[in-house]
């Protein structure tokens, strides 16, 4: 019973200590701005979308919305054609210095991205995509890149090499088999993996920031504008922020979790 | 249908020598099996057959046909995996239906072969579910009739039945067996396992270190092991080996070491030499042919249909027998046993070969 009871306990803490940063930030962007600075409200009389409305249509949130998801999405292709047949090479052949190229992609994620950005920005001034969603995109390659061939290889080694080594010998090539045997088993991680990209992607906002003025991602354009307008603009693009990330999450958990290895009942 | 021959084969890993010269001919319709304890290079040899390892060295050929180079897909070959393999996203009647999709048959026959191949599986009636909703033993079904459907030139075999509980394992023995001869193709059958080897294959290739160390029919390779090797490691329990001299008493020729004295025929013109007598062939009753030993029974298995004692010579060296029959023996009994004089074997130490005597 005690022991219920303190399971109960811990769980919700845990809740409160995660949701309630998210629900202040969603009631603070639907709150109209003459009740928002009243001291004698906590919660507002009637809830609006006047704020999120205003970022995205007026402040231009919408613009940087596009650009954010094609930003993410040319970044995940890009990742996925080069990171893709490398996991799978990392995964099913042998071949020298195979540990060395795995923890060389692990040491490519302990330098911070905003270390490499300043030089970077050098470079796309030079050869001209500087301030362009290609010039974001092939930085957020280079961040995606590594986690999808770790991840993919992992994938890769978790679907049984003689369903592959069975489709070759009834009749398919080494890519026909990995096209149609191989492929459709993976897929649901694949996806988990993709989507995971998109989020880092999404998320990013450092780099974002440094490599582009007036072609800015969602994040780097809410720092520059939305942190010099009023609170309630602030927690408007806080919303916009979070919610995109938190509906992919919520349907793609299952896969999210066997991604990583880990299993839940 | 095809016979496969099979030239001075070799795999390299880096240095290990997985393959070390392999020459094998397979008739047509033959069923061969490979047998040899892990490490053997029987995996090695089934895959290169299969075309998914390419080989440092050596031909394979099918009836006339060089094939060495050839991708697995142009052999015309089919595989049972050790796992089954069974497609895990396709339906079983897809999965079976699958090799034949892929060389572009039209849907109605490869219906009608589906059916055909279900039916002699028995799996009809799963033919629209899924593999994760069989059992081990029905998937290993739908892996058979996936080989099977389009009558392969060859048909490959990995441990086929490894991951089968006992019971399952002896009838799909028989089944896969009869099923062979039923279709007449030519099967390479690898196993660790010597009763799957005794009782499937028409000939057994035993092999060890990368090498065929002989290939023969069960009963040559039981009644005349080649070498030491396979002399150990066909039959249960082991065959009995003890080290021993040639030794002449007038006319009579003896080997003699470790508390055996045993008549030969035939001078084998070795000094040193190993004798082995398998634990079947020592009696517990004087028969023809047989000669009498004094041993102290050490300790007994009592399997019931038989009775294997393990008992120490005069020399303190150990003889095991397989008596058969529910018998009952003390520890540290003095007992008679019968060694068969007719069933012995003689080996060369050196070059572990076979003497013939």
């Amino acid at each position: 019973m005690i022991k219920k009871i303190l399971f109960w306990f811990v769980v919700v803490m845990v809740a409160v200590w995660f949701l309630t940063p998210v629900i202040m930030i969603v009631i603070a962007s639907l709150t109209p701005s003459s009740e928002y600075y009243n001291p004698n409200k906590i919660f507002p009389s009637h809830l609006t979308f006047e704020h999120i409305y205003k970022l995205l249509f007026v402040l231009g949130g919408w613009k940087a919305t596009l650009i954010s998801i094609e930003v993410a999405l040319v970044a995940i292709g890009l990742s996925f054609l080069i990171g893709l047949p490398a996991g799978y090479a990392m995964t099913r052949y042998f071949f020298p210095g195979k540990n060395a190229i795995r923890i060389g992609i692990l040491m490519t994620r302990s330098i911070p991205l905003i270390v490499i950005a300043v030089p970077l920005i050098v470079i796309y001034m030079e050869i001209g995509i500087a301030d362009t969603v290609i010039g974001v995109a092939l930085a957020h390659t280079a961040m995606i890149l590594p986690f999808v061939v770790l991840i993919t290889s992992s994938i890769f080694s978790g679907v049984s090499v003689e369903y592959e080594e069975a489709g070759m010998v009834f009749g398919l090539s080494r890519f026909q088999s990995f096209m149609r045997i191989t492929l459709p088993l993976a897929l649901p991680g694949l996806a988990a993996s993709a989507i995971f990209s998109f989020i880092m992607s999404w998320n990013e906002v450092f780099v974002a920031s440094i490599l582009t003025l007036t072609n800015r991602t969602l994040p780097a354009h809410i720092l520059n504008t939305a942190m010099t307008s009023p609170d309630y603009f602030k927690f408007a693009a806080g919303t916009i922020m979070a919610i995109p990330a938190m509906v992919f999450i919520f349907f793609t958990r299952k896969y999210l979790i066997t991604m990583w290895g880990i299993s839940l009942k | 249908m095809a016979k496969v021959k099979i030239e001075n084969l070799k795999k390299y890993f880096g240095k290990v020598k997985a393959l070390n010269g392999i020459d094998l001919e397979i008739g047509d319709g033959e069923f061969v099996v490979l047998l040899g304890p892990s490490g053997c290079g029987k995996t090695t040899l089934l895959r290169s057959v299969s075309g998914l390892e390419k080989v440092t060295e050596g031909r394979i050929f099918f009836d006339d046909k060089e094939i060495t180079n050839l991708p697995p897909k142009d052999r015309n070959i089919s595989m049972v995996f050790q796992s089954y393999a069974v497609w895990p996203h396709m339906k079983v009647r897809d999965n079976i239906g699958y090799p034949m999709k892929i060389k572009g048959f039209s849907k109605e026959e490869i219906e009608k072969k589906v059916l055909w191949a279900a039916e002699l599986l028995n799996i009809s009636e799963l033919l629209d579910r899924y593999p994760a909703q069989l059992s081990g033993g029905q998937r290993q079904r739908v892996a058979v009739a996936r080989a099977i459907v389009l009558e392969p030139a060859v048909l490959l075999m990995d441990e086929p039945l490894s991951n089968l509980d006992a019971l399952l394992r002896v009838k799909m023995r028989s089944e896969i067996k009869k099923l062979q001869e039923r279709l007449g193709v030519t099967t390479i059958y690898m196993t660790h396992d010597q009763v799957e080897a005794m009782t499937m294959g028409d000939r057994i290739a035993v092999m060890l270190s990368g090498r065929i160390q002989q290939v023969g029919k069960a009963s040559e390779i039981y009644h005349k092991p080649a070498n030491i090797f396979v002399a150990g490691f066909i039959g249960s329990p082991q065959m009995n080996f003890y080290k021993v001299k040639t030794v002449s008493e007038g006319a009579n020729l003896f080997v003699e070491g470790e508390g055996l004295k045993v008549p030969i025929k035939k001078d084998p013109n070795v000094d040193k030499l190993v004798l082995g007598i398998r634990p079947e062939h020592i009696y517990l009753e004087k028969e023809e042919n047989t000669m009498e030993i004094e041993v102290e029974v050490y300790f007994i298995e009592k399997l019931m249909s038989d009775t294997i004692v393990h008992a120490n010579l005069d020399g303190g060296s150990r003889i095991v027998a397989k008596i058969p029959g529910d018998h009952e023996f003390k520890e540290g009994e003095k007992i008679k046993l019968y060694i068969d004089k007719e069933r012995i074997h003689l080996f060369d130490p050196k070059t572990e070969r076979r003497l013939d005597i």
